[in-house]
């Protein structure tokens, strides 16, 4: 503790230095007075006193420092001092200020931010104890097939499935539909996560007739269990059926992909579906066993597979299962988006820092004369060092707070554009590290580039240079070449983002433009889904479709029908199918075809054009001739020669009989996943027709002139007048459902966009800069060739002529560079090519436009030359 | 009158020994109490107390504050504190042990 004390006394002194001056000043001044006074009553003579006095005390300044500098404070002063210094040059001139905070805190923002976000979704690890064992089968699998792979693995220590399905809870005031993780045993341990309150489900309850034991997640014990610390044991009432909460999981916790508020055994849920083994429904997780790579749980897993098929030729047949490492399989779709966003910001700051140190070298160049005649006053070299560092320093620590808030502003501001896939991670900040990393790296830059006109002053013959300064001092070749360099791999890098934002415009546009087949404008859409408990029989959810349409209908200015699953929602039931009058296909090899059921006039509401035949009427109902209406792609795929028309097809699964189904329609084709995937063959069929009980769920697709939040209370009553207990949820607009779909896309590019505005305004600020100082110093040049007679014409050519040589450069070496690049992008960019002519011809033009605008305005002042002036210009 | 300069390092004890035989005394005091008992043997260069006492501030051997002289002027009063006293103590055996070893060099012959 006593060199805490210590500490505090020097940090006293630094703060009462002035004082300590003073008072070190009057002590001293006193004791030379009182030796003067003593030797005055020896009888000296006043000035003789006086002389003594000070010879016997030495030498007052020195001694002075010294005691200053006891205290050890000196280089903060002289840091102090040299800070005040380049401030009053940086306010000396605010222009050069302006645009290097300004270059430096884009530079250090940007880079931040979008780092901040790469780093929590790229490298974080997964949210699971040892997440590296986590992996994840590309393939869906039965829970009849996970039982054997659980059996049979030697590499997999745990592993387990998830299907997620609505449910609806009724123990609020409102029904509400809710996401159930239907689960096996394993998967809950295979995550490895304990429950905060409780336990989980064990495996001897997850059978066929086990308790209806239920785990709920942190969301949902908040909303619907108010929090309730004695909740376990508690009941609720879930789609018919009462469950015991058994366990409450943690706050952070979900599921890897699904999102689910509770989780029941699949045996206790859905029982009918757990003991079959060709309905692969279930996404599963494994861990490997410690040790164990995942090629050899690859290999292993192909063993199963291949047993399994023998085992279990109709169904398991083509088993051909992928494993991946979850953290991969996770980030899969997002990372191509953000590993470009992450080049775009290295060129960023790439560009950032080039125009820094360009303007370093510039003000250097421009003051090199100062420093050289600090240096010829006696400054010592290091002394003069430390002064540039100190100013290129400054300037980075205010470019660098500037780009703090710009960083934390532009975390905050990527997360708020929510793009799907980064809503999974929540809780992405701007990360710390990575800041200090950026604002290293141009700390940097500014010692490197700062330090050149110390450095050249401490190392010039002074007398060389003072008489050089005096003709108007000029670069040397080293440095001019040097900023040449700068500014055209500015104007390169700049092109090479120009291109990617351009590529993803364009590609943008086109999906802006791709007809999704039916009109979304004032279409509203709800989800519904039936308690199996009450509505197990088609006549029953047939009853309560139409009861609910007939209602919806005869609300003024309502258009109602209803779809398995609408466009764009990201969903749909596939099957396959087998066409009659073909020649048979080996079982498991039959084509596969997307299933719609829809009720109602649904090709009408959604604007859905018939290209052949009819829609579906009210007389296609139950008891009736089974119908079907088929898309041009299933025409196209499968009756390229033939009408389809009259056609019949059925289900390939179908045991016994056939029930064919006769194709009384063609519909246009419609973007059912999404806007940049291809469209699938479709088979329409009407709801009251089909033998699939388990499709107890419809979308209400409800076409109104006025889509506002009384209609859907208006449709809301409607659907509880017929069933007070069916939730009513996923309310979307479809054109909200069109905007979803392409907000990914949008998000890459507002984001590559703004990268390659920046880019452009920091590589026009570089040449203009750099022609600026050109300018000024070939101001003697330009002058004399005026008074020789050279018209304006031929100073535009000359000054205008080196801005245009350096851009043309930059702007080829850019393009060799994009073609080489963008190549990465293939997967972004929706039906356009990575090396488009279109976009780098007008990416190009559009650079040299700019390039050579910023090369102009200095032009003119040089134009505008008196020779007079100039030719005294120094 | 010949005066010697007095041996490196030994500043600090002939102040720390100096105080502590007087308590409170201003620079100029100390000086001349230096002076005074070696029998104007002992030269001081009078301003090199001041760094020195500046240093034995900063080490906490010494306290200061203001007060008024005889002559009625204000002062700077050195005292020793507790540390200082301790100090003392080190650099007087230190001095001892040195001074020791010098005359048994010499004596040897």
């Amino acid at each position: 503790m006593v060199w805490l004390r210590e500490v505090a006394r020097r940090l006293s002194m630094l703060i009462h230095r002035r004082q300590f001056d003073a008072d070190l000043e009057e002590e001293m001044s006193l004791h030379l007075e009182m030796r003067q006074q003593e030797h005055l009553q020896s009888g000296m003579e006043a000035n003789d006193a006086r002389a003594a006095a000070r010879r016997r005390f030495g030498n007052v300044t020195a001694l002075k420092e010294i005691s200053h500098m006891a205290w050890g404070w000196e280089w903060f002063e002289h840091l102090a001092q040299d800070v005040r210094y380049s401030l009053r040059m940086l306010r000396k001139s605010p222009g050069f200020a302006a645009v290097a905070g300004l270059t430096l805190a884009l530079g250090i923002g940007a880079n931040t931010a979008i780092f901040s976000v790469i780093d929590s979704v790229l490298l974080s690890p997964l949210p699971y104890p040892e997440p590296l064992q986590l992996i994840a089968m590309k393939q869906n699998d039965s829970l009849q097939n996970v039982i054997d792979i659980q059996r049979q693995t030697r590499t997999l220590s745990q592993g387990g499935g998830v299907n997620i399905e609505a449910m609806d809870y009724t123990g609020g005031t409102e029904p509400v539909q809710i996401f159930a993780a239907y689960v096996d045993a394993g998967l809950l341990e295979t995550l490895r996560v304990p429950p905060m309150l409780g336990r989980i489900i064990t495996p001897d309850e997850d059978v066929s007739g086990g308790p209806r034991n239920i785990v709920v997640s942190y969301h949902f014990w908040q909303n619907f269990l108010s929090s309730d610390p004695h909740a376990l044991g508690k009941t609720i009432p879930l789609s018919g059926n009462n469950y015991a909460v058994i366990g409450i999981m943690p706050a952070g916790f979900a599921l890897p992909r699904e999102h689910a508020d509770v989780f029941v055994s699949l045996w206790v849920a859905y029982p009918e579906a757990a003991p079959y083994r060709g309905v692969h429904f279930m996404r599963t997780y494994w861990r490997l066993k410690p040790g164990m790579t995942l090629s050899q749980a690859q290999a292993d897993m192909s063993t199963i597979d291949r047993r399994l098929a023998e085992q279990y030729p109709d169904n398991e047949r083509d088993r051909e299962t992928l494993l991946v490492p979850l953290h991969e399989w996770l980030t899969g779709n997002v990372r191509p988006a953000l590993l470009v966003l992450f080049g775009a910001v290295g060129l960023v700051l790439l560009i950032a820092c080039a125009n820094f140190a360009g303007l370093l070298m510039a003000r250097a160049i421009a003051r090199q004369q100062e420093f050289v005649i600090r240096a010829s006053l006696g400054a010592g070299r290091s002394r003069l060092i430390r002064q540039a560092l100190t100013e290129s320093g400054t300037l980075a620590l205010i470019g660098g707070a500037a780009g703090l808030l710009l960083a934390k502003w532009g975390t905050g501001f990527l997360v708020s554009l929510k793009p799907p896939e980064l809503e999974r991670f929540s809780g992405i900040q701007m990360d710390a590290h990575v800041f200090l990393f950026v604002f290293g790296i141009s700390l940097l830059t500014g010692a490197v580039f700062g330090l050149m006109p110390a450095w050249s002053a401490a190392h010039a013959d002074v007398a060389e240079s003072l008489k050089e300064g005096a003709r108007g001092s000029t670069a040397g070749p080293f440095s001019q070449m040097l900023r040449k360099l700068l500014v055209t791999a500015e104007l390169a890098l700049a092109l090479i983002l120009l291109v990617g934002a351009g590529l993803l415009i364009k590609g943008f546009s086109r999906l802006r433009s791709v007809n999704p087949g039916f009109n979304p404008t004032n279409v509203m859409t709800m989800h519904l889904q039936l308690p199996a408990t009450r509505y197990a029989e088609i006549p029953r959810q047939t009853e309560f479709r139409r009861q609910v349409l007939a209602r919806l209908n005869s609300l003024p200015g309502v258009e109602a029908a209803m779809v398995t699953d609408i466009p764009l929602g990201g969903n749909y039931v596939g099957h396959s199918f087998v066409i009659d009058g073909r020649p048979p296909i080996p079982v498991g090899a039959e084509p596969e075809t997307q299933t719609v059921s829809v009720m109602g006039d649904y090709f009408r509401v959604m604007r859905i054009p018939i290209r052949a035949g009819r829609g579906f009427k009210a007389m296609d109902r139950e008891g009736q001739p089974l119908v079907a209406v088929v898309n041009e792609e299933m025409v196209r795929k499968f009756f390229l020669h033939e009408n389809p028309l009259g056609a019949r097809i059925d289900w390939s699964r179908r045991e016994g009989p056939h029930q064919w189904m006769t194709i009384i329609g063609v519909a246009q084709n419609v973007k059912h996943s999404g806007l940049n995937q291809p469209v699938d063959p479709a088979v329409y069929a009407p709801f009251p027709q089909s033998d699939e009980a388990w499709r107890r769920w419809m979308t209400l697709a409800i076409r109104s002139p006025s889509a506002s939040a009384e209609l859907i209370e208006d449709v809301k009553k409607q659907v509880w007048s017929v069933d007070s207990q069916i939730p009513v949820s996923e309310v979307h607009s479809m054109e909200d459902l069109m905007g979803v779909s392409l907000a990914q896309q949008r998000f890459n590019m507002l984001l590559l966009g703004l990268f390659a505005a920046l880019a452009l305004i920091l590589a026009a600020v570089g040449i203009y800069g750099m022609m600026a100082y050109r300018v000024g110093q070939r101001m003697h040049e330009i002058g004399i060739c005026i008074a020789l007679g050279a018209q304006r014409r031929d100073v535009l050519r000359l000054v205008l002529g080196d801005g245009a040589k350096l851009a043309f450069f930059g702007i080829a070496i850019g393009i060799a560079g994009a073609i080489a690049l963008t190549r990465v992008m293939t997967s972004l960019i929706f039906e356009v090519k990575p090396t488009d002519p279109g976009t780098f011809a007008v990416v190009a033009i559009l650079l040299a436009i700019v390039a050579l605008a910023a090369c102009y305005i200095p032009t003119r002042r040089a134009m505008r030359v008196d020779p007079a002036v100039a030719l005294r210009y120094e | 009158m010949h005066r010697d300069e007095i041996p490196p390092g030994t500043l600090y004890l002939l102040i720390l020994k100096t105080l502590a035989r007087s308590g409170e005394m201003h620079g100029y005091e100390i000086a001349n109490s230096i002076q005074r008992i070696s029998d104007e043997v002992l030269q001081v260069e009078e301003g090199s107390l001041y760094p020195a006492l500046q240093r034995m501030l900063i080490k906490g051997w010494v306290t200061a504050k203001w007060g008024t002289t005889a002559g009625n002027r204000r002062a700077r009063y050195y005292q020793l504190t507790a540390a200082g006293r301790k100090q003392l103590g080190v650099e007087m055996s230190q001095f001892e042990r040195v001074i020791g070893a010098i005359s048994r060099v010499i004596e040897a012959a």
